[in-house]
């Protein structure tokens, strides 16, 4: 293997990569989506919020606000008691693009834009937006190496397995710039609107990035066995929720053995959750970083493995990437044996 | 001193999942491709030329026999960084202007990426491309895009040049240049490998030529020999050919 041949391989084709994803316009279609995003988060306020509360498990003592007003306001702060308002524009409350949408909240200020935070990277960027990528640039390799186009690539000295390392690697690098300027946007804009700064939202661009890259993995593979942007897209889907489906179900059964399982069965489930990329496990770390147990109800089989303590983050993600890596390389095996 | 070396080789070109329905395209295909000369690969279709050619650009791998290129075995890559190839129905990367095209697959032969602009530009004004360097290729017609192919194959000065139906799509003036490049290459002492059904083109710059019938090499020497009949007259190429498939049908 020629090393020098090989980087420099990988850099043309990262460098042609960004230019198809510029050309395909989905570079600017997702911009745009951070943008509209992020204005709505700069139109965030948290009003009438509640204070937090002191310790886990703290249930806080409530009062109508009728019954608070007999007793004296500042007396039944003091005492900490929560006071629930009658009068609407009183009430606790989320509002988004400017008062345009209004989200009634029973939380404080930082759980409240922790909570949203948790619905932007867990919902809208990590679903929503990997898939909607996984889509877009599932056509960006079956192109590349149809004949027509591929001879000529193929028939320079740069080695096949860099020029998919180096497509893949532009593509996983697209998505990466994405994940930052949507978490970047998003996080700067709650927090000028909100004055709340939640660092662990950060953790999202790393978490997004592997989620994404793992799929496309796959979708590389599909890419280079059949040459197909439908095969492509549709198997990758048709995986992922398989991967969904088999992390969920081994921590169901984790939690709850149903009766009748043979020994074979339950080994076959925890072969397939082990080799299998696992994005429930991924979304469960992100929601612990955010510690969103306060404010959100997690996945019940998840939360139950982690009360058990079987579940382990750092495992899953290297088992995700380590997957990605076998995938990645199975596809690169595939294509150099590939006859043009 | 040969350009490329084919020994016995054979290609079948089978289903890689199940191992069936092999179809040998190449059979105990033994040739070489002196150094210096303009080469003709000829034959009808399916005779197996284009297979040939991508054996020797590592584009399909041998099923038996030994390739050498440019003094060593196929399987080192980079002497592919001294070979051009342009076949007849390329398709470049739309979203890529005719510049971006060359430095790009200039930059992946392994040229320095500080030569490349100034390379592109000479070669972007030799095939009449220079006003259209910024444009994208989706914009081009077919004949340009076969320019934009001859001068990405010879972007790198290379020893080999590989032309596969290069004359596809040219008009008149496109057909002058590449003769044109065809008869430099050859000044330079470099190799050209001609595949072409167009026969007056290849009677008029091959020095050596083979023909390949049927997967089998039915005939490799001087366009002379080919044409001379028994009786010391001349024939056309087009008459000696069809001689020479009758007879290798008929064998």
């Amino acid at each position: 293997m020629n090393l020098p041949t090989a980087v420099r391989t990988v850099r043309w084709m990262v460098r042609d990569t960004v230019r198809q994803s510029l050309a395909t316009k989905l570079f600017w279609v997702m911009l745009a989506a951070t943008a509209a995003v992020t204005a709505l988060c700069l139109g965030a306020r948290v009003e009438n919020d509640l204070p937090p509360l002191t310790s886990d498990g703290d249930i806080p003592a409530i009062l109508p606000a009728t019954e608070a007003e007999k007793i004296g306001r500042d007396k039944v702060k003091a005492d900490g008691v929560r006071v629930i308002e009658t009068d609407p524009d009183k009430r606790p409350r989320l509002t988004l693009a400017f008062g345009a949408v209004v989200v009634p909240i029973a939380r404080d200020r930082t759980d409240a834009v922790r909570h949203l935070q948790v619905m932007l990277a867990g919902l809208l960027a990590d679903t929503a937006g990997v898939l909607l990528a996984l889509l877009w640039t599932a056509g960006f390799l079956p192109n590349f190496l149809e004949p027509q186009s591929a001879t000529v690539l193929l028939a320079k000295p740069a080695p096949r397995w860099a020029i998919l390392l180096g497509k893949y690697l532009g593509v996983v690098g697209f998505v990466f710039v994405q994940a930052v300027l949507f978490v970047g946007c998003t996080w700067a804009a709650l927090g000028i609107a909100t004055g709340v700064w939640a660092n662990a939202y950060w953790l999202a661009v790393p978490l997004l990035v592997i989620n994404f890259g793992v799929f496309y993995s796959v979708s590389a593979f599909l890419a280079v066995c059949t040459r197909s942007t439908v095969a492509a897209a549709f198997g990758t889907f048709l995986f992922w929720a398989v991967c969904w489906g088999m992390n969920y179900a081994h921590h169901r059964y984790a939690l709850l053995p149903p009766d009748g399982v043979t020994a074979l069965s339950s080994w076959l489930l925890d072969v397939g959750y082990w080799v299998l990329p696992k994005p429930l496990d991924l979304s469960g770390v992100f929601f612990g970083a955010m510690q969103a147990d306060g404010f959100a109800a997690a996945v019940p089989e998840l939360k139950a493995v982690q009360s058990a303590g079987q579940f382990h983050p750092e495992a899953a993600v290297f088992t995700s990437m380590g997957f990605a890596a076998v995938t990645l390389g199975l596809a690169g095996y595939e294509l150099e044996m590939t006859d043009y | 001193m040969n350009a490329a070396v084919f020994e016995n080789v054979e290609k079948v070109y089978r289903d890689r999942l199940f191992g069936s329905g092999g179809v040998a395209a190449v059979r105990g295909v033994t040739l070489s491709v002196p150094a210096g000369c303009v080469f003709g690969l000829l034959g009808p279709n399916r005779a197996g030329k284009t297979t040939l050619v991508k054996l020797l650009l590592n584009l399909a791998r041998p099923t038996a026999g030994t390739l050498t290129r440019l003094g060593e075995p196929v399987s080192a890559r980079r002497t592919l960084g001294r070979v051009g190839y342009m076949h007849e129905n390329h398709a470049f990367p739309k979203y890529l202007s005719a510049a971006e095209v060359l430095a790009f697959y200039g930059g992946l032969s392994g040229l320095p990426a500080a030569e490349l602009p100034a390379r592109a530009s000479a070669l972007l004004e030799r095939v009449g491309l220079a006003d259209r360097r910024d444009e994208p290729i989706s914009r081009f017609s077919k004949g340009m895009v076969q320019r934009l192919g001859l001068a990405q194959a010879i972007l790198n000065e290379p020893d080999l040049l590989v032309l596969d139906e290069p004359t596809e799509g040219l008009d008149l003036l496109g057909r002058e240049l590449l003769r044109e490049v065809i008869d430099e290459t050859r000044a330079a002492g470099r190799t050209v490998l001609l595949v072409s059904h167009a026969l007056p083109e290849v009677a008029e710059v091959c020095d050596q030529l083979a023909v390949l019938v049927a997967g089998r090499v039915a005939y490799q020497g001087d366009l002379e020999t080919l044409t001379r009949q028994p009786d010391g007259s001349r024939r056309t190429l087009e008459a000696a050919l069809r001689g020479l498939y009758t007879q290798e049908v008929a064998a």
